[in-house]
């Protein structure tokens, strides 16, 4: 069947609208496109979506991580193997950590990480057939954002699809959490997400505030967050 | 029952009733209960995920299937349903897309009242749908029998009329150009039995791919 941006595709389809914008710019096939010949095809279910300026791809619903490189992940370590770690990001395979991967570590100055740490780290290596690489510092060797989460926090899954809306520049529901109280969090592209607030309570409310966005249209999320609010204020 | 079966008789690529819930299952990465007419099958996904050594190739990923009967433990008619399941599944996926990884998929019966095999492979494309592996298309199978003594041609029959069975016939079609994936028959039968059996049965695919989209598009209403 033929299909359109903005249409619901199942795999199989033919989504002919991509050929005929190819002319001059060069066209980007996103997750969910595979190209056979002269036709593109759809590989997931989901909806098709643009972005421009010829950015195709498939928005669809998923549990299951397939690393990607670049992009933040959060992770717990699961093993410590001579100078690497190994970090469960909810992938198919362990990825590795070099211990000389954090800012200002050395052969001598070991970070102290220990099994059982949750971290978040940037895949600098993640190819088929090949075992997914972290790093906990950026290319001008500062940690940023990086690094050894405190184990204070909650660290809960979710579908690959609520992590991505929250990292959406237009997603409100983390500024309109902000607003009812404070929070620390970590959103991973592998469906996990580490957080913290000011109590046990508050880390609670907030997880489940996020957990009910996956269901919640945007224009309802001022409500959700006053109403977790209010819950808090009865609760304390 | 009666009236299902008078419209079977005046269009004859009438499918029982489909119905399915989706992601019930917390574990997998996706799940679908199929239920067609009263018979129900739960498959379940997980993959990619790590190959066992001896199962590895380096190319690209193994697809294992796991067919549970309801009640006692597989027999030989279940393996031979797992080797259907597992050799159609692998017509589906993109396998070379995750080299060395496995795709795992495990289907268990709950009740079984005519069609199970194509039940089960249904669900099974179902569950790859929702788990948003990449698939080169989406397949239904279709089962159908022709009756010992009329010598009629029913489609997806119920466990009361398959019992008067000379011949069954599963079969299953690509989403694409409706080309024939996989078939399973028993009894024997005419050249002639099989290809008019062939074309009744793709006609009534359409409606499984419709239900398909339809799902699909309930479900994509949530992104």
């Amino acid at each position: 069947m033929e299909v359109n941006i903005k249409d619901v595709v199942v795999p199989g389809d033919v989504a002919v609208e991509i050929m005929k914008s190819s002319e001059k710019e060069r066209v980007i096939l996103g997750p969910g496109l595979r190209r056979d010949c002269d036709r593109v095809l759809v590989t997931k279910a989901g909806v098709l979506k643009r972005r421009k300026p010829a950015i195709f791809y498939v928005d669809s619903y998923q549990k299951r991580y397939v690393p990607n490189r670049g992009e933040n992940v959060v992770g717990i370590v699961t093993q410590k193997a001579g100078d690497i770690y190994r970090v469960d990001i909810g992938a198919g395979e362990l990825a590795s950590l070099s211990y000389l991967a954090f800012e200002g570590a050395t052969k001598k100055n070991r970070p102290d990480i220990v099994v059982g740490d949750v971290i978040f780290a940037k895949l600098l290596v993640a190819s088929k057939g090949m075992e997914p690489e972290l790093i906990c510092v950026d290319s001008h060797g500062k940690k940023g954002k990086l690094g050894v989460l405190s184990p204070d926090g909650m660290l809960f899954d979710c579908s690959l699809s609520l992590a991505r809306k929250l990292l959406h520049p237009s997603c409100q529901l983390l500024t309109l959490l902000a607003k009812e109280q404070a929070y620390e969090i970590a959103i991973g592209m592998n469906g996990k997400i580490w957080m913290k607030a000011r109590s046990v309570h508050e880390t609670i409310a907030a997880c489940n505030a996020i957990l009910a966005a996956e269901n919640t249209p945007p224009a309802e999320m001022p409500a959700l967050c006053s109403s977790i609010a209010r819950n808090l204020l009865r609760i304390s | 029952m009666q009236n299902q079966l008078e419209t079977t008789e005046e269009e004859e690529c009438v499918l029982r009733p489909m119905n399915c819930e989706l992601n019930q299952l917390s574990r997998p990465d996706g799940s679908a209960m199929f239920m067609q007419g009263d018979t129900v099958v739960v498959a379940g996904v997980y993959g990619p995920i790590e190959a066992k050594l001896q199962k590895m190739m380096h190319d690209r990923a193994t697809v294992e299937t796991m067919f549970s009967p309801a009640k006692g433990p597989p027999c030989v008619d279940d393996r031979a349903k797992e080797t259907v399941i597992r050799e159609t599944c692998e017509a589906v996926l993109l396998t070379a897309l995750h080299p060395g990884m496995a795709i795992s998929i495990n289907v268990q019966e709950l009740q079984d009242s005519g069609g199970l095999l194509a039940c089960a492979i249904n669900a099974a494309c179902l569950a790859l749908i929702i788990s948003s592996i990449s698939m080169k298309f989406t397949v239904a199978a279709v089962s159908c029998m022709i009756d010992r003594e009329s010598g009629k041609l029913i489609v997806d029959p119920d466990s009361t009329q398959i019992q008067q069975a000379r011949v069954t016939f599963t079969y299953v079609f690509e989403g694409i150009k409706k080309d024939l994936v996989s078939c399973h028959t028993t009894g024997r039968f005419s050249e002639n039995e099989l290809m008019e059996s062939l074309e009744k049965c793709r006609a009534a695919s359409q409606n499984i791919f419709d239900f398909y989209r339809n799902i699909v598009e309930q479900y994509a209403i949530k992104l």
